[in-house]
């Protein structure tokens, strides 16, 4: 039973997959006795509480999961190898910081991908920057005060 | 023309215009009613009563404000937020600026139960902390633009970049939310609103930024910088916040705004109507 038996390495892949929401351990060896874990709790796969009575074939098994963030939809793929009941070796891929790719074909946006370039304020004759707001007084003091603290 | 420069609801304005003495009170009382009303960073404002002991806040802006809310809420399916005033708190941007992150804090989901408006006002039925942050400076320019209606000529009432303009064409930068002495554009406003919201400024570590997510409690991290074109600064203001979320193209074009948004790895978007120009490798 995988549950009982992560090493720590597993525990922090488990943090990553449940942040997939959906941890479906697909066997490659064909029809593995791979728990199926639907639950959507963050740490649900690092739980102890299980008993240790299962058993698992050794082999790799590979899940792929996908979750909504606020602002993307994310990919994930874990690959775990299992050796005489315990995982040997844990991999995870996918890049949780990729934009939200499939908002490109939405018909409300113009411009797919285009990269920056950015050019010299004192290039361009404008009488208006707009950007963030402007911070005043206390915020910047604040910042600075931190900044201060953080280097002694 | 004559520039005035002050600063208030911490920030810098710049209003450009032919004002006299009476123009520059009418601005100044408005600012004034409308920070003691709606600033959360004030220890006698209506709103921080609010954050404490609820009951009602009286204003002619709620309605227009939460009706705004409403429309972001539901766009962005509740990433805006108006409660995320504890959630700011959580990540430390508080009244009195401790800037010391604790553990995030999602805002309640089911603000709408919490909070009832009118046309006079606002009521909370319990303490609630709210933040007008994705849209008060744009109301806030619009108030300030309308008491210098009888101002002749050009006007410009720029809130610390989210400005609203009359009568000549005013050229304004895009400024590259990585580098301040760049620009990623140029756009010419006549008789329009333009807002930016973006994450460099307002940050206080690793991060840590004040575009919330509300659902989460957490700073948003695909988008760094935002900008939206539209007739009223409220609007466009709003719709610069809703662009750090899914949904919030959808309510721009609703709304009749157009916009410009960029990734943190430096791609940007606009929307199919945006006119101005942009800086980039297939311009």
């Amino acid at each position: 039973m995988i549950r009982t038996n992560v090493p720590q390495s597993v525990r922090t892949a488990s943090a990553l997959v449940g942040v997939a929401g959906l941890f479906v351990l697909a066997g490659c060896s064909g029809a593995a006795d791979a728990e199926t874990d639907k639950g959507a709790g963050t740490d649900s796969s690092s739980s102890s509480s299980d008993s240790g009575s299962g058993t698992y074939a050794d082999g790799t098994y590979t899940a792929d999961g996908s979750y909504q963030t606020p602002e993307t939809v994310e990919s994930i793929s874990v690959t775990l190898t299992l050796a005489d009941g315990k995982v040997t070796d844990v991999e995870v891929t996918g890049d949780p910081q990729a934009p939200e790719t499939e908002e490109y074909q939405s018909k409300f946006i113009d411009g797919i991908a285009d990269e920056v370039v950015g050019v010299a304020l004192d290039d361009l004759k404008v009488s208006r920057v707009s950007g963030s707001s402007l911070t005043s007084g206390g915020f910047n003091a604040a910042v600075e005060s931190i900044k201060e603290q953080a280097a002694s | 023309m004559a520039i005035w420069r002050f600063d208030a609801i911490g920030t810098r304005w710049e209003i450009e215009g032919d004002l006299d003495g009476s123009d520059r009170s009418a601005v100044s009382e408005v600012i004034e009613r409308f920070d003691r009303e709606w600033s959360r960073f004030r220890d006698d404002s209506a709103v921080t009563r609010l954050g404490s002991v609820g009951g009602v806040l009286e204003s002619a802006d709620a309605a227009p404000m939460l009706d705004a809310y409403a429309a972001l809420s539901s766009a962005t399916a509740g990433a805006v937020n108006p409660l995320v005033g504890a959630s700011l708190e959580a990540l430390g941007y508080d009244a009195a600026y401790t800037l010391a992150a604790g553990a995030a804090l999602a805002a309640p989901a089911a603000w709408s139960e919490v909070v009832a408006w009118n046309h006079q006002g606002l009521t909370a039925s319990a303490p609630a902390l709210i933040d007008v942050g994705a849209l008060g400076k744009g109301r806030l320019v619009d108030l300030v633009f309308s008491a210098l209606a009888r101002v002749p000529g050009d006007l410009v009432v720029d809130a610390g970049g989210d400005m609203r303009v009359r009568g000549s064409s005013v050229r304004t930068a895009l400024e590259h939310p990585f580098d301040a002495t760049k620009a990623i554009g140029v756009v010419e406003l006549q008789d329009a609103a333009l807002c930016g919201s973006a994450i460099n400024r307002r940050a206080w570590g690793d991060g840590l930024h004040h575009v919330l997510d509300a659902r989460t409690g957490r700073p948003v991290r695909t988008w760094a910088a935002t900008w939206a074109l539209g007739a009223q600064a409220m609007r466009a203001d709003a719709i610069a916040t809703a662009l750090f979320f899914d949904g919030g193209p959808a309510l721009a074009a609703d709304w009749g705004v157009e916009w410009v948004r960029m990734a943190t790895d430096g791609k940007v978007e606009r929307s199919a109507g945006w006119t101005g120009q942009l800086f980039t490798t297939r311009p």
